[in-house]
């Protein structure tokens, strides 16, 4: 398990890896990618994802659904360092003969779903939550959701199902970067206010920084414990773009690498590749 | 097994069977009921997830479960399962290939004063159009029982379209040789009828009661023995085909095609729903039948 400050230094190692991977396919969704960071790497590098990649099939893994799948790179880029397969397999992301592409698929080791289709994630990973119940599993089942994801009808669907059986094993985190495809989400229908939406549909939820080490730490460490029945929801506020300041908190930067070589340059140089 | 009972009650009493034996088999409702799954909910309520009217979420809800290894089926009205969740199955279960058991209740014209919300004449094509599909038309209560053991013991997607009321049966106790996918159920003329679902039954009284030297064949999965139909059927001097499906994509297209790749150049004469309109017509299912051209006055006149 690493402490915050190799924590740290992993989350900018890993933008470094999602930088070179999109530059070099001319594809993928940094921003998207960049606003998980600190999520993805707390779960996974401060231990609150039990798995074996030596074993992904293993049953009493922890799940963990990637419903914003277009942050894909980051989670194969974060599986080839925990030894699932090789890191060269990074170098050819969405490329020719290269194992995956810009959205998710299951066939990778370690990656429970394809994913790409928005709206999907939480109701599957209330079915695999309601399964370790049926099953008396103690795994608990993650599922990343964007925030541009929620105006899918189905997430709703969802939400009331997964607090009516009492899935206390199934934790949902909002990345809430306030932006969808065009536009800011207040601007296109407004969400908030957000927390009040989920808790009203029988949900714990927490708002926390989801750059925060600390806050997200704060946020995953008593989730085994099951201190409530209700699924828990934790609501990130991420900017989108974290970490490149040329890229970050702006529309136009959706699913895309920089483009041209001046904001190429730019953006190696402020994450020093 | 009671002949007149429906589809519906028959898979249902035979999941029963098979729940209480196995505490893998879920059955994930749309918030539908029938007699036969009122005892799966009372008797067997941790097997039983009802959904409430949310179809998206008995897809994926379903898709969790079987991808965890439980044997799962979504019950809904047809039209809603598989319309209003069509990209939920094509992720989830064409894609991924996670095994789940669709179960419609209601093709065709299966609800007829219910107005056209509630028919469907599109989901054979849409269904024929995913990869790692079974379609299942089922044609009896009697088939409706074997399909049970069959979506159980060949675990794969599968989409098992059953009847709403009695139809009657044209099979008797046997086994269904599902790999193949039909059943040819007259032989001796030169002139054969494929057909699907509920119109076999109709077809046959039709064909039996007017004395027409027609023969019958049942297609009732999809994908089905292309070569082996293909090899009946070049044996004909007249080939028909007839469905309560709209005319793009269903048997009709299946069979033109099955022919066409296996070089049998022969006339189809195809009898359906045409491709023109939806059916607000009331009066019970020959009234919409006439409406669409299928009455059993235009099926006579079509084998004559």
């Amino acid at each position: 398990m690493l402490n915050f400050k190799e924590l740290e230094d992993k989350c900018f190692e890993l933008r470094q890896t999602v930088l070179r991977m999109c530059l070099k396919a001319n594809t993928g969704h940094v921003t998207s990618s960049f606003s998980v960071v600190e999520l993805l790497a707390s779960l996974y590098y401060r231990d609150y994802i039990n798995h074996d990649s030596s074993n992904p099939n293993w049953d009493d893994r922890d799940r963990l659904i990637l419903s914003k799948a277009q942050a894909s790179p980051l989670l194969y880029a974060i599986l080839a360092d925990l030894g699932y397969y090789d890191k060269k397999d990074l170098d050819l992301f969405a490329q020719k003969d290269g194992p995956f592409g810009v959205h998710l698929q299951n066939t990778v080791k370690g990656v429970e779903t394809t994913a790409g289709a928005l709206g999907h994630g939480l109701g599957l990973a209330s079915g695999i939550a309601l399964r370790a119940k049926m099953d008396r599993k103690l795994f608990l089942t993650y599922t990343i959701l964007g925030d541009g994801e929620l105006y899918e009808g189905s997430i709703w669907e969802s939400m009331k199902f997964a607090s009516h059986h009492n899935l206390n094993n199934l934790v949902g985190i909002i990345d809430r970067n306030f932006l969808c495809t065009t536009d800011f989400t207040e601007n296109l229908i407004e969400l908030e206010p957000l927390d009040k939406k989920i808790e009203s549909f029988g949900w714990n939820c927490v708002k926390i920084d989801g750059h925060n080490l600390n806050q997200i730490d704060d946020s995953l460490k008593d989730l085994r414990n099951r201190k409530s029945r209700k699924p828990t929801m934790i609501i990130a506020e991420t900017t989108k773009g974290k970490g490149l300041k040329s890229m970050s908190h702006d529309p136009l930067f959706h699913g895309v690498p920089p483009k041209g070589q001046e904001n190429i340059d730019k953006a190696k140089k402020e994450l020093k590749i | 097994m009671n002949k007149d009972i429906t589809q519906r009650d028959a898979f249902w009493d035979e999941l029963y069977l098979r729940a209480k034996e196995d505490r893998n088999i879920i059955i994930v409702s749309a918030d539908m009921g029938a007699p036969s799954l009122d005892k799966i909910r009372t008797d067997l309520p941790s097997q039983f997830v009802n959904t409430g009217i949310a179809e998206q979420n008995s897809i994926l809800v379903a898709s969790g479960l079987a991808k965890e290894g439980k044997t799962v089926y979504v019950y809904a009205i047809a039209s809603f399962l598989i319309l209003n969740c069509i990209e939920k199955i094509r992720v989830q279960n064409s894609m991924m290939a996670i095994p789940i058991n669709l179960v419609g209740v209601g093709g065709g014209l299966s609800y007829p004063d219910s107005g056209p919300t509630h028919h469907l004449l599109e989901d054979l094509s849409i269904m024929r159009a995913l990869p790692n599909f079974n379609i299942y038309n089922c044609t009896d209560s009697f088939m409706a029982k074997e399909l049970v053991g069959q979506s159980i013991e060949h675990r794969a997607p599968s989409y098992i379209r059953l009847e709403r009321q009695p139809i009657g049966h044209i099979y008797e106790n046997q086994s269904f040789d599902f790999s193949k996918g039909f059943e040819q159920i007259t032989k001796g003329n030169k002139s054969v009828l494929v057909t699907t679902g509920y119109m076999t039954l109709k077809a046959k009284d039709i064909i039996s009661d007017n004395g027409l030297n027609v023969d019958i064949i049942d297609v009732f999965r999809f994908p089905y023995d292309k070569k082996g139909l293909a090899s009946t059927l070049s044996n004909y001097d007249h080939i028909y085909t007839l469905e309560e499906h709209f005319s793009h994509g269903g048997l009709g297209s299946s069979i033109l095609e099955t022919l066409n790749e296996n070089g049998v150049n022969k006339i189809v004469q195809r009898l359906d729903a045409g491709q023109e309109s939806f059916c607000y017509t009331y009066g019970g299912r020959e009234e919409l039948q006439k409406y669409y051209g299928l009455g059993s006055d235009d099926i006579l006149n079509f084998l004559k």
